[in-house]
């Protein structure tokens, strides 16, 4: 009987192989997703070759954590917060970073071109902003998991949320951000 | 937009997956650094083996099979006496095949009996492991 090539099956299947030690239907798997989690971490302000880095290493500790993979989320959401709290230990290796980007930001520079792109957006972000926001909405964390992970007071989590997503707003939709500015940042 | 609206918004765009043009090598890495890590465990599960088996073989020639001084008489002298030929015949091939290989005067300091026992078990048991291991990556 013919085995079904893995890049017919769900990733729910694949990720069970994978965890009998599928090493083929895992690498289905890093071409499924590979792009997504390297892409995530770089939002999160990664430079590429350490978001590779980091990435590959969330896909080795994948393949051997397959077997708790219950299928509950996507497997890409599940890589990615892997890849995620992988990111957050190395920059926390760091001693000072949370501490100093705290401290230092980086300005938004305002653009007048118009929409553009969430990688070009998040640019005008601060560092904690960035990261904050990456982890909420890219990697799927809620506020006190990300907190707890970056060491941060849960309040200060929420304004790097708010103040990103507002600044994410301003800059992808600069018209709509214009006619709900004066409402939207009350409170 | 209200932030309501912005939030689906912004996690749709987060959902999109960038092209990268080099996500065929960063697979082919993966792909290599599983195959290393495979290799390296396959290896440190045998040499655990091979030192274990060592282990154990020590072990058995140092125990004797507790018949050499004649414990293993108890149904009759000719039963003891076969007994004790081949336990020593065993032991004799086993020091010829250590001596080929410099392990005949291996010694293993102070531990007790009992303590070699169980370190020769269990290396049997890790050996054991890596079998089933290699033969379910084979499968």
């Amino acid at each position: 009987m013919m085995t079904q090539p893995p890049i017919d099956r769900h990733d729910v299947e694949l990720a069970a192989l994978a965890a009998a030690g599928g090493r083929r239907e895992f690498g289905e798997l890093v071409r499924r997703h590979g792009s997504a989690v390297r892409g995530l971490l770089r939002r999160m302000g990664a430079q590429a070759t350490l978001a590779d880095d980091i990435a590959q290493d969330a896909f080795i500790q994948a393949f051997e954590r397959c077997a708790e993979f219950r299928g509950e989320g996507t497997f890409a959401a599940w890589v990615k917060r892997i890849a995620a709290r992988l990111y957050i230990k190395r920059v926390a290796k760091e001693a000072r970073y949370i501490a100093e980007v705290e401290q230092k930001g980086v300005a938004p520079t305002v653009d007048q071109a118009g929409l553009m792109d969430l990688d070009e957006a998040l640019k005008g972000l601060s560092e904690p902003e960035r990261l904050c926001v990456s982890l909420c909405h890219g990697a799927g964390m809620a506020h006190p998991e990300i907190a707890a992970a970056l060491n941060l007071p849960l309040g200060t989590v929420k304004s790097h949320v708010k103040r990103g997503l507002d600044k994410l707003r301003a800059r992808l939709q600069p018209q709509s951000a214009q006619s709900l500015g004066g409402t939207q940042h009350v409170g | 937009m209200s932030a309501d609206e912005f939030d689906p918004e912004i996690e749709r765009l987060f959902a999109r997956t960038p092209l990268l043009r080099d996500a065929a090598l960063f697979n082919a890495q993966v792909e290599q650094r599983l195959q290393k890590g495979s290799r390296v465990r396959v290896f440190a599960l045998g040499l655990a083996g091979v030192i274990g088996g060592v282990v154990a073989i020590r072990e058995t020639m140092s125990v004797n099979l507790g018949l050499a001084a004649g414990d293993g008489v108890v149904a009759g002298d000719a039963l003891g006496q076969g007994i004790r030929s081949t336990s020593l015949d065993i032991q004799s091939t086993i020091q010829g095949g250590l001596d080929q290989f410099g392990l005949g005067n291996l010694e293993l300091g102070s531990m007790g009996g009992m303590q070699l026992f169980w370190i020769a078990a269990g290396a049997l048991i890790v050996l054991a492991a890596a079998g089933v291991m290699k033969l379910s990556q084979e499968m």
